[in-house]
């Protein structure tokens, strides 16, 4: 027997090996050692560092307004990309669900930016935001898009929302469609012939059936929204000044632009990942429970 | 499901005028790198007169458009490759032995699908400086094989559970080795989820621009979106320029979404409820 276990545990770890390697060189260990970094003060170049236990986190937290605002600004886009992406993503998978003819072409036209690399969207919205709305507006007097689309913060923050939706809406679409397909179409007949309007078999038979798309969508959109890092760089770059820096660029300018704190960024990225863990749990959470009563 | 008149135009135009928002700028994009800078000032959005390729040439340089796809191309087929193999392995075994170690490992790889890249990001450059694997096209390559793993593991430890354990019994009785059997009997059976996640990373590895931001310096190792990006920073006021170059970058995938199209939306389908 024990000869036998020996020999199963060997060749797990065969198999697994490869795979266990390469992962703990890029993925484990940095991740620990970020952890560790965290309440140290290196800074990335020094041999020598110091504990300074809770230090960085406290810094972060209370004497660092940038972060501050960097991260309630996350988190308000994040708020406003879990609406507005599931919403337009749902509404237009049921749109689209409709049309038996034209489906596919639409499917190919709202998921077609989202083949475009982020950071090429910014790029190419950065052309549309700085040169061709003032134009389109100066040639039809249609003031309200003679922004400041760029450089008002204010306004800046929808123009960061619109390219992330245009970039990320045909995704959650796509999970949409594909569980709007897996519902029974005599489900919805049946509906009907009780005598329910479109709506109502939308709200009572297809709703129910598609939560757990909800959820993946929901779960998607918050992990990605919160990680948010390409739009921003390519259409503001953080700017003006650094009012539209989210989170994560203003861990790389801690770590690799600013000042070389390599202790204190990782500390931030800590209160990042903690953020991220914490409202994960709390959405799949409630979720769930609304999953069950489905 | 039968709508009334009034419903059905509503959804006609609201996803016509959809259409037309979600294909505007890749239109400006495009019928804008063909003019000449006095021509695209005149209107942004009027068609081009005469059509002017000298934009795409001058990019077409400028962005190293043949060796920066190369280098994109090894760097997905190296790391898709290498993720596939590792994770099939891995995932394979480990839907397949019960016990408390191959649970704890695969615990360990699933609760790491959590950890965002930003906050790994200062280590990992120490690690792949110490490896020696940042600075090369290679190396990035090996780097997405290790971020890339666990998600497909998950994959992969979901889907062998629907193989029957009886075709490994059988080729085992047939004398085939642990190895043999996963590479000869497994392994195309797993085709399926193996497409599903070959999608998901090429989509991935192939756009992604922080991750070669921070480990490249030299730009000849540069992938296709790190090209485009340097031009962006280096030549802020030339658009035409700078939207064929665009243009450029966004082509490959777009005409690779155009083969594949069914096979990637059913791929994220796939990754998006398995996941």
């Amino acid at each position: 027997m024990p000869v036998k276990r020996y020999k199963s545990v060997v060749s797990l770890l065969a198999f697994v090996a490869p795979a266990f390697i390469i992962y703990s060189l890029f993925l484990l260990i940095p991740t620990i050692g970020g952890m560790y970094y965290s309440f140290t003060d290196w800074n990335g170049l020094n041999r020598n560092y110091s504990f300074i236990g809770l230090g960085n986190f406290i810094e972060a937290l209370r004497e660092d307004p940038d972060f501050v605002h960097a991260l309630l600004f996350t988190l308000k886009y994040v708020l406003f990309m879990i609406v507005l992406q599931n919403v337009f993503a749902l509404v237009l998978a049921v749109f689209i669900e409709t049309k038996t003819r034209t489906k596919g072409f639409f499917r190919t036209i709202f998921f077609m930016p989202n083949m475009i690399s982020t950071i090429i969207s910014a790029f190419m919205w950065t052309f549309v935001f700085s040169q061709v709305l003032p134009q389109l507006a100066e040639k039809t007097a249609a003031s309200f898009l003679d922004q400041l689309w760029i450089g008002d913060p204010s306004v800046s923050f929808y123009s960061i929302i619109i390219v992330s939706l245009w970039n990320g809406v045909g995704y959650m679409m796509i999970i949409y469609l594909a569980a709007l397909q897996g519902v029974p179409q005599s489900l919805k007949e049946a509906a009907v012939i009780d005598g329910a309007s479109p709506f109502q078999t939308f709200r009572k038979v297809t709703m129910p059936m598609i939560t757990h798309a909800v959820t993946i969508c929901f779960f998607l959109t918050l992990n990605g929204a919160f990680k948010v890092f390409e739009v921003v760089y390519g259409l503001t770059g953080g700017g003006p000044g650094r009012s539209t820096q989210v989170i994560t660029m203003n861990i790389y300018e801690e770590a690799f632009s600013n000042n070389f704190r390599y202790g204190y960024a990782s500390a931030k990225s800590v209160i990042l990942f903690v953020i991220i863990l914490l409202f994960t749990f709390i959405q799949i959470g409630v979720m769930k429970r609304k999953e069950v009563e489905a | 499901m039968r709508l009334r008149k009034g419903a059905n135009l509503f959804i006609t135009l609201f996803l016509c005028i959809g259409a037309v928002l979600s294909f505007f700028p890749i239109y400006l994009a495009i019928i804008n790198s063909v003019k000449t800078q006095g021509e695209m000032f005149a209107s942004f959005t009027a068609l081009p007169t005469k059509l002017h390729f000298e934009n795409y040439s001058q990019a077409f340089s400028k962005i190293n458009l043949l060796s920066s796809t190369l280098n994109s191309v090894i760097v997905s087929v190296i790391g898709i490759g290498g993720i596939i193999f590792c994770a099939a392995l891995a995932g394979y075994k480990l839907s397949r032995t019960s016990g408390r170690l191959s649970a704890a490992i695969f615990s360990l790889f699933i609760a790491s699908m959590l950890v965002p890249f930003h906050s790994i990001m200062i280590p990992l450059t120490r690690m792949a400086k110490a490896l020696h694997v940042s600075g090369s096209t290679y190396g990035l390559a090996v780097i997405y094989i290790g971020l890339g793993v666990n998600m497909a593991i998950f994959l992969y430890h979901g889907f062998v559970k629907s193989i029957p354990r009886e075709l490994e019994e059988a080729a085992r009785i047939d004398g085939c080795g642990e190895f043999q059997t996963f590479f000869r009997i497994i392994f195309p059976l797993l085709l399926p989820i193996t497409v599903t996640i070959a999608i998901l990373d090429f989509l991935w590895i192939w756009n992604d621009f922080l991750l070669p931001l921070l480990m490249l310096t030299d730009s000849t190792k540069y992938t296709l979106i790190l090209s485009t990006n340097t031009l962006f920073g280096e030549y802020n006021k030339e658009w035409s320029l700078i939207l064929a170059a665009l243009v450029l970058t966004a082509l490959p995938v777009i005409v690779i979404y155009g083969f594949f199209q069914k096979f990637i939306m059913q791929g994220i389908a796939e990754g998006a409820i398995k996941g």
